[in-house]
């Protein structure tokens, strides 16, 4: 009898014993070598003989609890946690452990969850569904904005669009005019055609995990477009940023202050200017930051300039580098 | 040998006396330990029997063969003696290694075969040693790093329990991780 218990569980796999909290179960086999095994209380039944027949019931990794495989799986980083939830069914449980997620989801999540989920949707979702789904860009604030986490570390990336920035001149449609593009996240970006004052301001409110965070204007010289599933450029107004750089400048609540220059080049291709950097302690704490891009030298003009968004994200030598090489595609 | 002093300064010796209070335990296959019952104590399992009340003679470990607990009992007087000598936070394995002056010394304690390396997982599960759990599970966590499932499944022989519809189903779920 003790013999077919066990070749029961075998076959059954360890997905049974997911069902089971070790603690209440508990460990309660012997046979007469002392190793360990599951499920079946065995004892005195158990004759010496039968043992010796016995394959050797080493626990291997498959037979570890749940609970045991959620501890293991913490110390991973979340796509190879769901890498790993297809090995089999108790890894797929033990991948759905909230505490794990918990420790993952960036420390304001419910703070982002506040700003971009209904309340049917908060109280629905398990910690590990609301990791994956704050992995898609989320867009808040009147379709303004967009927020998503770094899938490997949930560091919390957000994208201003060039609608929440205050354009000096965005009203004269001789300078400036907002067109629509498929290479924006936003659908739309503010074009520059010709002024003698560029000046582009920001501001954003936001209370950030503890961390360093790099700020970028995404920009292009020139104005792409799709024909015939190809895509142009059209340079005909790019003037004037050979001439003097931009500056850029940052400026915190807390009294931080970064200011950099820059010239923009790279026609043709959408390119992220690092304008600086800015740091949060306190967990909890509201941030507003305050951001410009400007060229106010009257002296020539300068146009032919794409203004799609400003991003905010963790500072990383990896995610800089990354984040530079990107063409329009991002 | 007792303590002479009967003033309220506590002396090294006193405290002595006061951590000699024993405990036995005994494996699953009948070998006995006789440790330090503040050594013991760092297994919460441990701890609420003896506070229970329920440790007579022994405390019998029948998830734990001998050569599992000797190991467990080493791990528990190692950290018990550093935490003796300056900050309990010293013994959190989740602390800075380069504070941590415990790391090198886990680091050899965790170099075993892999049946092993269960074996102290699963006990230090039932005996809830913090530490030691974390310890184990974070060197399968390091052994697990960068392989295929495939790879995964070959190496710590787990067996796939999954059927075609359950398999598309998760690897769906899990889509979002690997776009």
């Amino acid at each position: 009898v003790q013999i077919q218990a066990v070749s029961q569980i075998q076959v059954l796999g360890f997905g049974f014993l997911s069902f089971y909290n070790y603690k209440g179960f508990g460990f309660r086999i012997l046979n007469s070598r002392g190793l360990v095994g599951f499920g079946v209380e065995m004892g005195a039944n158990m004759s010496a003989g039968e043992s010796d027949t016995d394959p050797p019931l080493q626990p291997r990794l498959g037979d570890i609890p749940e609970s045991c495989i959620a501890s293991v799986l913490m110390y991973l980083d979340p796509p190879e946690i769901c890498k790993l939830a297809r090995l089999n069914r108790a890894f797929r449980g033990a991948s759905e452990a909230d505490f794990i997620w918990e420790l993952k989801l960036p420390t304001n999540y419910r703070y982002i969850m506040e700003k971009v989920f209904d309340e049917e949707t908060k109280l629905k979702l398990g910690k590990k569904d609301v990791y994956a789904r704050l992995c898609r860009p989320i867009s808040f604030d009147n379709g303004t904005k967009e927020i998503w986490l770094h899938k490997s570390t949930g560091g919390v990336c957000l994208a201003i669009s060039s609608k929440a920035l205050r354009i000096t001149g965005i009203d004269d449609r001789r300078y400036w005019n907002r067109i629509s593009t498929e290479e924006s996240r936003f659908q739309r970006v503010a074009y520059l055609q010709q002024i003698w004052w560029l000046q582009v301001d920001g501001e954003f409110e936001f209370q950030f995990p503890p961390g360093t965070y790099s700020l970028f204007f995404r920009l292009q010289l020139g104005r792409s477009s799709k024909r015939l599933g190809r895509r142009f450029c059209n340079h005909e107004h790019v003037h004037g940023w050979d001439i003097k750089p931009v500056k850029f400048k940052l400026t915190t609540s807390d009294g931080q202050h970064a200011v950099s220059q820059c010239y923009l080049d790279n026609p043709g291709n959408w390119v992220q200017y690092h304008a600086g950097d800015f740091v949060v302690k306190s967990t909890n704490a509201l941030v507003n930051i305050k951001f410009s891009l400007t060229q106010i030298d009257c002296t020539h003009t300068k146009g032919g300039l794409c203004v799609d968004s400003v991003f905010i994200l963790p500072t990383s030598p990896n995610l800089i580098l990354v984040k530079l090489t990107l063409n329009y595609e991002n | 040998m007792a303590s002479s002093s009967t003033s309220v300064v506590v002396s090294n010796k006193e405290k002595e006396n006061k951590n000699t209070k024993k405990v036995t335990l005994k494996s699953s296959d009948g070998e006995s330990f006789e440790v330090d019952e503040s050594v013991a104590m760092e297994s919460q399992t441990i701890k609420h029997i003896i506070e229970d009340g329920c440790a007579n003679n022994e405390i019998p470990l029948p998830n734990v063969t001998s050569g599992i607990l000797s190991r467990v009992i080493e791990y528990c007087k190692k950290h018990k003696e550093a935490a003796g000598e300056s900050e309990p936070s010293v013994t959190s394995y989740t602390s800075n290694s380069t504070t941590n002056p415990l790391t090198e010394w886990d680091t050899e304690f965790v170099k075993v075969d892999q049946n092993t390396l269960f074996d102290l997982i699963l006990a230090a599960n039932y005996l809830d040693i913090k530490g030691l759990l974390d310890l184990t599970c974070k060197t399968v966590a390091d052994m697990m790093k960068g392989k295929t499932p495939q790879e995964i499944r070959e190496t710590f022989h787990i067996k796939n329990d999954y059927t075609p519809e359950e398999e598309a189903e998760v690897r769906k779920e899990n889509q979002w991780a690997f776009e």
